[in-house]
């Protein structure tokens, strides 16, 4: 085939997936013979499947993309509603933060040290606040802070922080869930980086979004057909997802979320939630490398009212990694085996 | 409600713990090393790394010390996650079998012959691992990448 009817039949190729959509691409010459190069060959799958995409309205969202970002989830309160930094605001802020969160210095008390765990090395939170300049992830309320907890709410916190206090290991379901390798902040929704493994990959289809967050290394697979959530007795810890696109806007509604002694957002923000709460995502791809994320939490028997968050997600060209946590969570057998160490050490202090 | 009070309680412990931790900075890591390590018990181990566990959710360097009696013992050091290290060149090869360490850290709790790596380096103080904090992320390149990924 000459490089002419290669062309030709490219061009064909793309008014058929204009009116048939990707199978018929699949099929065409570009692909199924002789190609003029591997390279022409992916830009060709590339270019069908953005076709693919924009024969039913959807915006590229693909990729993988980095949260990590040193903006506050929360606002210092001395900043009151400036939300935004200058770039000589930023810089401060961002040599502060910087001195505080070094994991190589060493001239902290020794719980604070232990605390710090390892080297800086091997953290990965990343060097700047985010590309949109905000002085918190909080955008609404102005302030930027997580709205007050209702007094039920306040009171059930205060409750748990006293018993949590009095059986800190009694066994492994009394720890976190990140420290059981069920659930991390990064995983969401909402969305929240961490000191480490900030990546996502986002991967599309006709009917369905995928994200994989790195850490946890799970999948939130998110229907796009309309069907409706899951009965309300089935909850689960990453809640229960529904898509559909406003434009050129990913929105993914999440209910369903588990709520027991171990919530998924317990460890996400300060707060509570209940099974009134509900998630709305909002993806908008902004530029070329990078999509804007929304998230608002509603939770009105938790929180005086609803607040929102925003992150702009960056693009990179890095690989995910997995993240097989219970491979070697050697760290849980050592806090138990430490709490029961504890425990021999009080008995004896009390027995003398 | 779905949940107990009681039950509750504990999850807002857990929220409080972390608030504790993180403040307002995201600090956040897999779990509280002050659970596991004695901030009471510092350590300085001298040894020869015997083998890498280059695994989730934190990698484990075993090291051969030898006491002032001559007696070998086997010691286990807690590190982060290997996705970091990989995102920037290093690898399971770049720790080998018969390097020297040392390992400056805190002991475990339970008495066994486990420390968190605080801070890991060569004999002559340079780090194990040294690399800029960045991520790779188009806005976030890192300045000086991993030159020392080798040493």
């Amino acid at each position: 085939m000459t490089k002419n009817m290669t062309k030709k039949w490219a061009k064909v190729a793309v008014r058929s997936a204009l009116l048939f959509g990707a199978p018929v691409v699949l099929l065409s010459p570009a692909r199924t013979q002789t190609p003029p190069s591997a390279a022409k060959t992916r830009t060709s799958s590339a270019a069908a499947a953005q076709t693919n995409r924009a024969l039913r309205g959807q915006a590229d969202l693909e990729g993988v993309w980095s949260i990590a970002f040193l903006t506050p989830l929360q606002r210092d309160p001395a900043l009151g509603n400036k939300q935004f930094f200058t770039p000589e605001e930023a810089a401060a802020y961002l040599k502060k933060s910087s001195q505080e969160l070094d994991a190589d210095r060493r001239d902290l008390p020794p719980d604070a040290d232990t605390a710090l765990a390892y080297n800086q090395s091997w953290y990965e939170r990343g060097t700047k606040v985010g590309r949109n300049m905000r002085t918190s992830l909080v955008i609404d309320p102005p302030d930027g802070r997580i709205p007050p907890m209702t007094p039920e709410a306040k009171r059930r916190f205060e409750d748990a922080h006293a018993h949590f206090a009095a059986h800190p290991a009694d066994g492994p379901e009394d720890r976190s869930l990140s420290e059981r390798c069920l659930d991390f902040p990064q995983e969401g929704p909402p969305l929240l980086p961490g000191g480490y493994n900030n990546n996502y990959q986002i991967v599309q289809t006709p009917n369905y979004v995928a994200i994989l967050a790195e850490m946890g290394n799970k999948a939130r697979i998110i229907p796009l057909d309309g069907r409706p959530h899951l009965p309300q007795n089935v909850s689960q810890w990453n809640g229960d997802a529904r898509g559909h696109w406003e434009g050129k806007t990913l929105v993914v509604d999440t209910t369903n979320v588990r709520f027991n002694d171990r919530s998924h957002f317990g460890i996400n923000y300060d707060g509570l939630t209940d099974q009134n709460l509900r998630v709305t995502e909002r993806f908008t791809r902004t530029a070329a490398d990078t999509i804007t994320y929304q998230a608002t939490i509603n939770d009105p028997t938790v929180y005086a009212k609803p607040w929102t968050i925003e992150i702009v997600m960056s693009k990179t060209d890095d690989p995910i990694f997995e993240y097989a946590c219970h491979e070697g969570n050697y760290g849980m057998s050592g806090i138990l085996s430490g709490a029961r160490a504890d425990e021999k050490k009080a008995a004896e202090q009390s027995h003398n | 409600m779905r949940g107990k009070p009681r039950k509750l309680g504990k999850l807002a412990g857990l929220i409080v713990a972390a608030g504790l931790f993180s403040c307002a900075m995201p600090t956040w890591a897999h779990h509280a090393f002050t659970a596991e390590f004695d901030s009471s018990q510092p350590i300085k181990l001298h040894g020869t790394v015997t083998q890498m566990e280059w695994i989730n959710p934190h990698a484990w360097i075993h090291v051969d010390v030898k006491g002032d009696d001559g007696k070998v013992t086997n010691w286990m050091v807690e590190c982060g996650t290997p996705n970091t290290l990989l995102r920037r060149g290093f690898t399971r090869n770049t720790v080998t079998v018969g390097m020297e360490v040392v390992v400056d850290g805190y002991k475990a709790k339970d008495g066994s012959n486990r420390a968190n790596g605080r801070d890991v380096t060569f004999p002559d103080g340079r780090k194990l691992f040294l690399s800029s904090p960045g991520t790779g992320a188009s806005d976030d390149k890192p300045s000086s990448g991993a030159e020392d990924k080798n040493k």
